[in-house]
């Protein structure tokens, strides 16, 4: 149950690959034998009940902390002994679940030093500008950031992320702190950010719906373990998923299936 | 849009704040055309070799890391400066250069150790370096004269010209404060905007691709080397090398001019300096008490103007100024990180 | 053989004395976040105000360590609501307020009792006899209250309610606040048993050591090692990290001698830090 590699039905090699991924600290053990695959334009979801090992999963992907064991490849390329920067440098890319800013300075001057930190020499600077104009953040260039509302903030920080010109995108929890009419932005998000990067994108997220509506395949997480992945509608329909996580009744359940 | 040189207007008055403190040590070379007194030229060497120390202080502030390595620096560049004079080396450029250099370079494989530290951790660590540096001091009298320190420094000379005025000690100290206040903007002008996001929010920065030990190495080195020409000015205005120069309680001392005038501008350290160290003349302390009264004007500083000196000095300019750098920004609260090690 | 067992002792006795201090600076750090830069001058003060207590106006000794330790607490808890309080958060700030405070007490001491160290002397002298050593009984004396002293502390911290509200505190300030604990009682209670234990601590060696107005610094410095060895804010760490010390300084003053026992100390503070930036008992911290 615990290590089935996923295929992924792109026909495009895979962008990432993760194989037998494990992280414990001490002797918790937050997930071991994790592997599945993603292809570019992409958008593989992962849910799961709190303590799944969700956050750390990203944290331990993006190199910010280090894999008791297992390989992580971006584009056949092995990454997993490169530190938190370098894969950033290389093109892998996460986003934090709070807000996460240049408090300090403007919105422009937030977007500059994303890019330049990334040092990333295809940026879509057309792109940024149109999902700035969406969120309603081009006419606040000038805006010190920490005083933007909070959904601003993070819809920022998604244009921060964007503007690096990822590979591979890791979103944590995207949806957290939205607004319902604004977590449709974060569809143009990814919608954009697939059309016009060709990037993979992993959507770690708690909000259902937007899972539904963005992410062909799944992964649950549950217990450090692989509960399940593959179809997402599927997937959702599935008892131990559902007795896991969703709480949802069973007739609910039919009447969406 | 996008392109990074635009500012907020602001930045303006930080960026110029440095070739303000500039202007105003070349303003400080017609001392002469001012006034002969001793005294004069003494307390202004007192306040260049202060304001020295405390841009060391004011680079890594510039990350908010509090570095109490400055004075265990200023020891290693004003002991070089010495050896290297006792040496036959008194050109003061050939100086100038050791007593950065040598420091600069030991800060490499010192910063491989304590950069990996941040916040309170950061500071304990450094304190602890400068209280090394103490006990190599006297335990190695055969190099440094151990606890009875190097006596005498020659006359130092430039461009071939021996340098005999009394007021000599001062130009010296003016010419190594210049150079370090030189050294300082640039640096801290051309990794503006890495340093600040290091200050800010290191971790989002390292989550672009910002290779944060790079930068902070940047700083680490030219923080020590800036201590280190302050400490050759300190050993040529003391013309004695000792251990006792260097304690790091004294780190408070730079601390204090760094905070009193202003941590977020270059002018800071020059500022507090003058202040502290004029005012503490003409209140005629001892060494001992003038202790005390620093300690409670950096605490007032910190309770009632966190901005210092230079911070009211913007916010003025920024209320009275032109209308585009009128912007009061003050600064928040620091994020010096308590509980993180790394 | 006696040599190594003599030493052992000595190392043990200087480390409950460590203990003492580094229990309160831990505590401060774990519970309110702040460095005390002032711990080694608080140490000092306690010093003087029972030599104050004993020479001017002739108390008793042991009720003037009493005082010593009161007088201290009193000036911490005080410190804490009139100045730190207002800027609690800003960890660069309370870092330079207990600095300034440092400088304030050090001169205050000066000018009150002068530069020269005064005459300050333990009211037991003499050894005992115990197997074939001999231990020195103002060491003896000093070590049995520091057991009791920390064995209190443990009590406070572990097993009651205030303790509990501190550790939660610590823990998560947010958290612990609409839980109902009271950081505005809690954190000057805080800050005022650290005082204290300085204070405490002072009052009781400094007659064996020696008294002047800088006898801080070099306490500061010790304590600044255990508690990054131990790990900042654990309790448990400081102590284990404080015996170690003691034990290690013991043994390098018998048989090395000199300040590059110390100097070996700090190498090896920086070499366990370079594996465990945590130190020996802290924490694992995240990656980043």
């Amino acid at each position: 149950m615990s290590t089935t590699e996923i295929t992924s039905d792109s026909s495009d090699k895979p962008l990432l690959e993760v194989h037998q991924l494990a992280k414990a600290f001490g002797n918790l053990n937050v997930f071991d034998n994790l592997s599945f695959q993603m292809g570019p334009r992409e958008v593989l979801g992962v849910i799961g009940p709190n303590g799944a090992g969700k956050t750390t999963l990203i944290n331990v992907l993006s190199g910010q902390l280090a894999a008791s064991s297992g390989t992580v490849l971006l584009d056949r390329d092995p990454i997993s002994r490169l530190p938190f920067h370098a894969r950033a440098r290389k093109g892998m890319i996460r986003s934090f679940q709070h807000t996460n800013i240049f408090s300090e300075e403007s919105v422009s001057e937030n977007l500059s030093r994303a890019k330049r930190f990334s040092s990333s020499t295809h940026t879509d600077e057309d792109g940024a500008r149109s999902l700035l104009d969406s969120f309603g953040l081009s006419d606040k260039l000038d805006h010190p950031a920490v005083d933007l509302p909070y959904g601003l903030q993070k819809m920022l920080g998604l244009v921060m992320v964007y503007i690096t010109g990822p590979r591979v995108l890791l979103l944590d929890e995207p949806a957290a702190g939205l607004e319902s009419r604004e977590r449709i932005l974060v569809d143009q998000f990814v919608e954009t950010a697939l059309d016009r990067l060709s990037c993979g994108i992993l959507i770690v997220e708690h909000d259902m719906d937007m899972v539904r509506r963005l992410c062909p395949r799944l992964i649950v997480l549950d217990d450090g373990q692989i509960l399940a992945e593959g179809d997402t509608a599927d997937v959702l329909r599935r008892r131990e998923v559902i007795e896991a996580y969703l709480g949802v009744t069973e007739e609910k359940t039919d009447a969406e299936g | 849009m996008m392109d990074h040189s635009v500012v907020v207007g602001f930045r303006r008055i930080m960026d110029r704040a440095g070739w303000l403190a500039l202007a105003l040590l070349g303003a400080m070379v017609f001392m002469p055309f001012l006034t002969s007194d001793p005294l004069a030229y003494s307390i202004g060497t007192q306040i260049l070799i202060g304001a020295s120390g405390a841009l060391g202080v004011y680079v890594m502030l510039r990350m908010e890391l509090l570095n109490f390595a400055i004075p265990g620096f200023m020891a290693v560049g004003g002991y070089a400066a010495a050896i290297s004079a006792s040496h036959g080396v008194t050109d003061i450029f050939a100086l100038a250069a050791i007593s950065f250099m040598l420091p600069g370079l030991l800060s490499i494989p010192v910063g491989a150790i304590v950069l990996r530290l941040k916040g309170v951790y950061f500071v304990l660590i450094t304190y602890i370096f400068t209280e090394i540096v103490q006990l190599v001091l006297i335990e190695t009298p055969s190099v440094t004269g151990g606890t009875d320190g190097l006596i005498g420094f020659p006359v130092l000379q430039a461009f071939g010209v021996q340098l005999t005025a009394y007021s000599s000690t001062f130009y010296v100290s003016l010419t190594l404060a210049a150079l370090a206040f030189l050294v300082a903007i640039v640096t801290t002008r051309i990794f503006r905007q890495q340093f600040s996001s290091i200050a800010q929010n290191d971790v989002l920065a390292e989550s672009f691709g910002l290779t944060l030990w790079r930068y902070k190495t940047i700083g680490f080195f030219v923080s020590s080397g800036v201590a280190g020409l302050a400490g050759f000015s300190l050993v040529n205005m003391l013309l004695i090398a000792h251990p006792l120069s260097f304690t790091a309680t004294s780190a408070v001392n730079y601390i204090a001019y760094a905070f009193i005038g202003g941590t977020g501008y270059l002018l800071g350290p020059l500022l507090g300096s003058a202040l502290l160290v004029s005012v503490t003349n003409a209140l005629s302390f001892s060494g001992e008490y003038s202790e005390g009264f620093f300690g409670i004007v950096i605490m007032i500083a910190v309770l009632v103007a966190r901005g210092g000196l230079a911070g009211a000095l913007a916010n003025l300019w920024g209320k009275l100024g032109p209308r585009r750098f009128r912007q009061d920004y003050p600064r928040p609260a620091s994020k010096v990180s308590v509980k993180g090690a790394q | 053989m006696e040599t190594v067992l003599s030493t052992v002792l000595i190392g043990v006795m200087l480390g409950a004395q460590y203990a003492l201090l580094a229990l309160g600076f831990t505590l401060i750090f774990g519970i309110l976040g702040v460095v005390n830069f002032a711990h080694g001058s608080l140490y000092m003060l306690g010093g003087y105000l029972a030599y104050a207590a004993v020479a001017k106006a002739g108390v008793p000794y042991p009720a003037a360590v009493v005082f010593a330790t009161l007088g201290t607490a009193a000036l911490g808890y005080l410190f804490e609501v009139w100045i730190l309080q207002r800027v609690v958060d800003d960890h660069l700030a309370t870092l330079i307020l207990t600095l300034g405070f440092s400088q304030v007490i050090i001169t205050g001491v000066t000018m009150v009792f002068g530069h020269e160290a005064p005459r300050f002397t333990f009211p037991i002298v003499g050894n005992v006899a115990v197997g074939s050593l001999f231990i020195p009984q103002d060491k003896l004396i000093v070590f049995a209250i520091s057991a009791v002293v920390i064995c209190a502390v443990y009590w406070l911290v572990y097993r009651t309610g205030f303790g509990r509200a501190m550790r939660a505190l610590s823990i998560d300030r947010a958290v612990a606040i609409t839980l109902g604990m009271n950081a505005r009682i809690i954190f000057p209670l805080t800050v005022a048993l650290s005082a204290g234990l300085a204070g405490l601590t002072g009052s009781l060696i400094t007659p064996i050591l020696s008294l002047s107005p800088h006898a801080g610094e070099s306490v500061l410095i010790t304590a600044f090692v255990v508690v990054i060895l131990g790990g900042l804010g654990s309790v448990a760490g400081a102590t284990a990290a404080a015996f170690l010390v003691g034990i290690i300084e013991a043994f390098s003053g018998v048989y090395i001698g000199g300040s590059l026992g110390t100097l070996g100390l700090f190498v090896l503070v920086i070499a366990i830090l370079m594996f465990r930036p945590s130190g020996l008992f802290g924490a694992s911290m995240r990656g980043a």
